[in-house]
Parts: C-alpha cells; sequence; structure tokens
C-alpha cells in the first residue's frame, strides 16, 4: 500500500467516523436551532458519533441548514458553501429549509436550501425533535460510508 | 482603532443582527446596528391569509418564545371581536407561558455560560432544561412550537395526571436552580467576567427604552405581567424580580431568580385552575375594529397591533419583538466597554442568541479592518482575561 | 374619575380641538388623533408633562391617499396611548421624534424601509431590514402591490443581498 492510498483511506475513516459541522440559520425562527443545539447536550449528545460543531467553514465537512432562505442571507449561504472543503455534504433540517414552509411566497424568501444547492438529507418537522435530526445525521453518515465503498 | 462586524446570523422575526463595532485599542467607540437577514416579511403575509392561519405564522415568529407570540395574537383578536376566553383557559395559558420562560431562561443561562467560557455549567443547564422540555411536550405535544393557543380559548386540557407530572418536574428544577444561583454567586471564573461588565444605569435604562429582565437588572421595576395584567396573571400574585446592579452578572441573577418566581406562578396556577369549558366558538370574520395587545415574553414586553376591516383577514398586523427594543440599550451598554466583553454584553440582553456568527474588526490605529467570528472574539475575550 | 379619563382630559385642556376622537377603548388603552404639525409638541408633553416616558412602537399603516403612523407611548409600563398621525402617501414627510424619545431612531428607521415614509431629522435611515440592493421606490407593507405581484418583482430585481 503507498503512502498516498493509507492516506485517503485515513481520511475516509474520519470522514465517518467523525465529521464536523458547521451550522447556519438562513432566515428560521430559532425553534429548530434550539433543537439542534439540544442535540449536542448530555440528554441526546451527538458527540459520541464524534460529530463536532465548528465555527468556521474550512473545518467542516456537514453544512446543517436551518431556516427558509431569504434574499439578504443568500450570498452569505453560498459563499459558506463555497468555502467548504470538498467532498461536503449538506442537510436541511426542518420543514422551512426543506421548502419554505409557511414563509415560501413571502417577498424576501426564496424557498427551500436546495433551491441553490444540493442537499443530502432533509429532515423534516416544525422543529424536528432532537431524535430526528440525530437520524438525518445517523442517514448521512450511512450514505457517506456507501459512497466512499462505491468510490 | 479596530472596527468590529458582529453578526449577521440570528434567528427571529426582525432579529438577526449584525454590529459594527468601532474599537480603539482595547475598547469600544461607536457602535452600527443592521437587521433584516432573518427578514421573512411575516407582517405582510399576515394580511394575506386568514385569521386562523396567522395563528400558525405567529407561532413562528421565533420559535423560543413562540407561545408568548400567539398569546399575544389571541389576545388582540379576541379584543378586536369583544369576547373573553372562559377562565379554565386564561389559566392553562399562564401555565405554558410560565413553563416556557423557564425553558428559556435556561437556555440563555447555558449560552450566557458558554459566552464567557464556562462551558461545565452550559452543559448542566441544558441538561436540567429537557425536565421542563418535557413538561411542555406533555401537555402540548410538541417540545417547541406548542400550538397551545386558539381564537377564543386554548387548545388542550389539562388533565390530573399532568398536574401532578407538572409538580413534579417543578420540585426538580426548583432544587436545582437553588443549586445553580448558589453556584454562580460564589463562581470567580463568573465574577471576574460579569460584575461590572455592560453598564446600564436605571436612567439611562428607561431613557433607551430597555425593556424586560434587561430593564430589571437595572432597577427599573416593569414587568407587563404585573402593570398591565392579560390572561390569569391578576389572580396568581408574583414579586417583580430586580436588581440595582446594573451589569451583566445581575442580568444572570434576575433570570435565574425569576425562574424561581415562574415556577411558583406556575404552582399557584394548577391550584386555582377552574372548572370548565377551555375555548368558545367565534366567528370567521371580524368586524373593523383596532387593538393593541401586550405580553411579557421571556424577553420582555412583546407588542402586537392589529386592525381589522370586516373580512376573514387583517387589514394590517403589526409586531414589535422584545429584541428590537433592548438594541438601542444595548448599544449604549456596548460603547465604552472592552472588546473582550462584547459577547457577554450581547448576550446579556438575550437576544435570540445565533445572531452573532461573524464580527468584522475595524482597527483605526492600523487603519484595517477584518471580519471575526463569534468563535475568534470569545478566544479573544477568554485570553485577554487569562493575561489580566 | 380613573387615570385614563384624567389623561384624555388634561391632553384637551392643554390642547383643545387639535386632539381629536379620544378613545378609551378599554382599561389602559387610549386612542386619540392630531395633526402631523402638532406631533412634536403633544410627544413632548406627554413625555415630560404626563409621564408617558416609554415609546413601545410606531406603527405604519397604508390608508388609500395617506399612510397613518400611530406612536404608541406607555405611562408606567400600564397605560398605553396611541397618538395617531397621517401624512400623505405622495410626499411622505414628517419630523423625527428620536431626540424626545430615543428609542424613536429605530422604529422610524423600520417604517421608513417597510412604508417609505422620510422622518426628517432623523441622522440615520439606512436599510434596517429589507436588503441592501432592494429595489428603491418599492415598499412592502404600501398596498399598491399585492403580494403576488411584490414576489415576482423581487424575484425578477435579483436582490441577493450583497
Amino acid at each position: 500500500m503507498s503512502d498516498q492510498e493509507g492516506g485517503s483511506k485515513i481520511l475516509k475513516w474520519a470522514r465517518t467516523k467523525s465529521p464536523w459541522i458547521i451550522h447556519f440559520n438562513t432566515g428560521g425562527c430559532n425553534g429548530c436551532d434550539i433543537e439542534l443545539l439540544a442535540a449536542l447536550t448530555p440528554r441526546y449528545d451527538v458527540e459520541r458519533f464524534g460529530i463536532v460543531l465548528k465555527g468556521s467553514p474550512r473545518h467542516a465537512d456537514i453544512l446543517a441548514v436551518t431556516g427558509p432562505v431569504t434574499h439578504q442571507i443568500k450570498d452569505r449561504l453560498l459563499r459558506i458553501y463555497e468555502q467548504m472543503p470538498e467532498p461536503k455534504y449538506v442537510i436541511a433540517i426542518g420543514t422551512c429549509a426543506v421548502s419554505g414552509a409557511p414563509f415560501w411566497d413571502g417577498y424576501n424568501v426564496i424557498g427551500g436550501v436546495d433551491k441553490l444547492f444540493p442537499v443530502d438529507v432533509y429532515v423534516p418537522g416544525c422543529p424536528p425533535k432532537p431524535e430526528a435530526i440525530i437520524e438525518g445525521f445517523a442517514k448521512l453518515l450511512k450514505k457517506i460510508e456507501t459512497e466512499e465503498k462505491e468510490k | 482603532m479596530v472596527k468590529i462586524v458582529v453578526g449577521p446570523q440570528h434567528p427571529a422575526l426582525k432579529e438577526p443582527e449584525r454590529f459594527l463595532l468601532e474599537t480603539e485599542g482595547e475598547y469600544v467607540k461607536n457602535v452600527r446596528v443592521r437587521i433584516g437577514y432573518i427578514h421573512r416579511g411575516i407582517e405582510k403575509a399576515m394580511e394575506n391569509r386568514t385569521y386562523i392561519q396567522n395563528l400558525y405564522l405567529a407561532e413562528r415568529i421565533c420559535g423560543i418564545c413562540s407561545d408568548a407570540h400567539t398569546t399575544c395574537y389571541v389576545q388582540a383578536v379576541e379584543e378586536l371581536l369583544g369576547v373573553e376566553p372562559p377562565p379554565r383557559a386564561k389559566f392553562i395559558r399562564v401555565i405554558t407561558a410560565e413553563l416556557e420562560r423557564i425553558h428559556s431562561h435556561m437556555l440563555w443561562l447555558g449560552v450566557a455560560a458558554h459566552e464567557i467560557g464556562f462551558d461545565t455549567l452550559f452543559m448542566y443547564v441544558w441538561r436540567d432544561r429537557e425536565i421542563v422540555m418535557d413538561l411542555l411536550e406533555l401537555i402540548s405535544g410538541n417540545r417547541v412550537n406548542y400550538a397551545m393557543n386558539t381564537i377564543g380559548g386554548v387548545r388542550r386540557d389539562l388533565n390530573s395526571e399532568h398536574v401532578d407530572k407538572i409538580l413534579k418536574g417543578l420540585n426538580v428544577l426548583e432544587a436545582r436552580t437553588k443549586e445553580y444561583i448558589k453556584m454562580i454567586e460564589k463562581e470567580p471564573s463568573v465574577l471576574k467576567r460579569t460584575v461590572d461588565v455592560g453598564i446600564l444605569s436605571k436612567a439611562d435604562a428607561i431613557k433607551y427604552g430597555a425593556v424586560g429582565p434587561t430593564a430589571r437588572a437595572s432597577g427599573v421595576k416593569r414587568d407587563v405581567r404585573a402593570d398591565d395584567p392579560y390572561a390569569a396573571y391578576d389572580e396568581t400574585p408574583f414579586n417583580v424580580i430586580t436588581s440595582d446592579g446594573c451589569d451583566c452578572f445581575a442580568r444572570i441573577i434576575v433570570r435565574a431568580e425569576e425562574i424561581l418566581e415562574s415556577i411558583n406562578i406556575t404552582r399557584e396556577a394548577l391550584k386555582k385552575l377552574p372548572d370548565g369549558e377551555i375555548k368558545i366558538r367565534v366567528k370567521p370574520r371580524i368586524p373593523p375594529a383596532e387593538a393593541l395587545s401586550r405580553v411579557e415574553a421571556p424577553r420582555g414586553e412583546l407588542m402586537h397591533y392589529a386592525r381589522s376591516n370586516g373580512t376573514d383577514k387583517p387589514e394590517r398586523y403589526k409586531v414589535r419583538t422584545p429584541t428590537l427594543a433592548n438594541i438601542p440599550a444595548l448599544c449604549k451598554m456596548l460603547v465604552g466597554g472592552y472588546i473582550a466583553d462584547v459577547p457577554i454584553v450581547l448576550a446579556g440582553i438575550d437576544p435570540c442568541f445565533a445572531c452573532m456568527d461573524r464580527v468584522l474588526i475595524v482597527d483605526h490605529e492600523k487603519k484595517k479592518s477584518e471580519v471575526w467570528d463569534l468563535e475568534k472574539l470569545r478566544r479573544y475575550g477568554r485570553e485577554w482575561y487569562s493575561k489580566r | 374619575m380613573s387615570r385614563e379619563e384624567e389623561f384624555v382630559k388634561k391632553l384637551e385642556e392643554r390642547f383643545g380641538r387639535r386632539v381629536r376622537d379620544p378613545r378609551i377603548q378599554r382599561a389602559r388603552r387610549i386612542f386619540v388623533e392630531i395633526d402631523g404639525k402638532d406631533l412634536r409638541e403633544v410627544l413632548t408633553y406627554v413625555k415630560n408633562e404626563l409621564g408617558f416616558d416609554h415609546i413601545s412602537a410606531i406603527t405604519g399603516l397604508d390608508v388609500g391617499e395617506d399612510i397613518e403612523l400611530i406612536y404608541h407611548v406607555a405611562y408606567e409600563n400600564s397605560i398605553e396611548l396611541s397618538i395617531k398621525t397621517k401624512v400623505s402617501k405622495k410626499d411622505p414627510r414628517i419630523d423625527t421624534v428620536a431626540d424626545i424619545y430615543d428609542p424613536a431612531g429605530i422604529y422610524e428607521r423600520e417604517v421608513h424601509d417597510l412604508l417609505g415614509v422620510v422622518f426628517e431629522g432623523n441622522p440615520d435611515l439606512s436599510p434596517l431590514l429589507l436588503p441592501d440592493d432592494w429595489p428603491s421606490g418599492v415598499y412592502p407593507l404600501r398596498k399598491d402591490k399585492s403580494f403576488e405581484e411584490l414576489r415576482e418583482l423581487v424575484e425578477k430585481s435579483g436582490v441577493s443581498g450583497k
């Protein structure tokens, strides 16, 4: 096994065993955000899956988006997405990030996140319970694992 | 001099903010505010939907104090209609509102602890907060956005099993909260980072129109629940908690003690809970009228203004949220303070907290500007304090 | 005589018929109407003489030919006095009250954004809520554009919040 192969194996292993997340609110009401935060605290504790919340997009593998996308936030959201290193994954948390929900026809709202870039996992709910958010992450990790195997 | 931009990401209605801080050396010299990143146009959307549909929108103005918004909304519409909800409904509104205040204040206590680098307290508080989340889920069916209120009453009744469980949960919460207050008052790292930080004098609190715990921590005894009673608050007497500290420490203590007061109000309301209907039927069309409704949300005075035009949709619906009211006071607190204290002072008014993601620092001495994220600002604060 | 009635009486004694249509809707809610030119005088009086030291909000409404402005001020956080005035939609201008009530500055910025009322003397009327590159002359809370038209217009103009 060459050094390069060994290196990429470690990367794959790290990506599925300890994905780092950046959380971005694009216009949501805070409901999903507090539930995402609750998922990090002792009762739910997603850190036991190696999931760590990071402040910088350059360190993140997964972008967790909450809220409908507003016009004013659109550029910043795109910039954050572009700053993330490849391969990157997106998880849309809550019905607003999935489709725009009750704000879909608002004058300052674009709609769901998938209008701007592809989404890997949708977690509907208003807001989804921490259990549902954890399931979303579990599904995403499974998806990453399968993709890595197929490569 | 450095310019710092704090924001923009931040969640409630119009409350995502961006702050441009002009700094000189280690001091903040001037602050400019820009909000609107999360502006979803709810007021316009409400003119386009029926009163029943708007119940759903009002709930989603803010996910943390959703019950305060629906209470304010249904009160406004009930005043337009000229109807009164049944007494049992009013008591259930008080119980839900106080449980929500407990969850919101505990959430804030955890976030404030995080801002000063005290993550142990953050995790403890959030662990115990799950008790009240369970109670809210028990009575409403959802942890957040409870959908308890409807025009003319409430949607779900409480039974004796609910009452027992709530009382048990409150006992645990009371013991834990007392424990936290004892700890906070003695913990040197909390005292060092919050005492005499973010000063807002009583005169300034009134001048700049501060509301809620921010005003009460500056000795302004104002609480809509006591001064302009709604729901069943005139039948559940309570103390308005104030402090003369005028700093971030006082804001922590006021909120912690308000948790205890909310526990007492909930107990009192459960004891006095009258029998009877929980809602009355109302007509979908509302004759032309206007109404001004106020509620003490966890963050302070919340105001809704409604005008009807005889159809099933409002002519105009106006919402003024407490964080917006506290922004002028916040700017006053920041000016003259240390850059290292910005995160805790910002958190001190309890804005919907995700707002302060990025910070732009413009150094006027070095004529440069840079964007910091809040994480960097926090780290700067911790290192700066550890060197002192 | 209730406190609400006392306040109405004092307003009428001081301003006579310049204060129109005073109405006590219920306990702790008073509504009155005045002309735009009297606004500063009335607000100074209610703040300094009557003790209404807190401004809760400024509401703006599109009422056809005019834009109605409602200044909600509170006495000891209890009695809410709503002072209504109108400005013409063609040239919506009114004096600022930010020097009387400090927080009014930010509420005026909000009304300026959403209804296009110019508050003369307010030092900062930069966008507060709407995107920086929002099309000029479009005010979301005016009734001349329907909800759907507004959405189309914004989408066409390619607002992106730069």
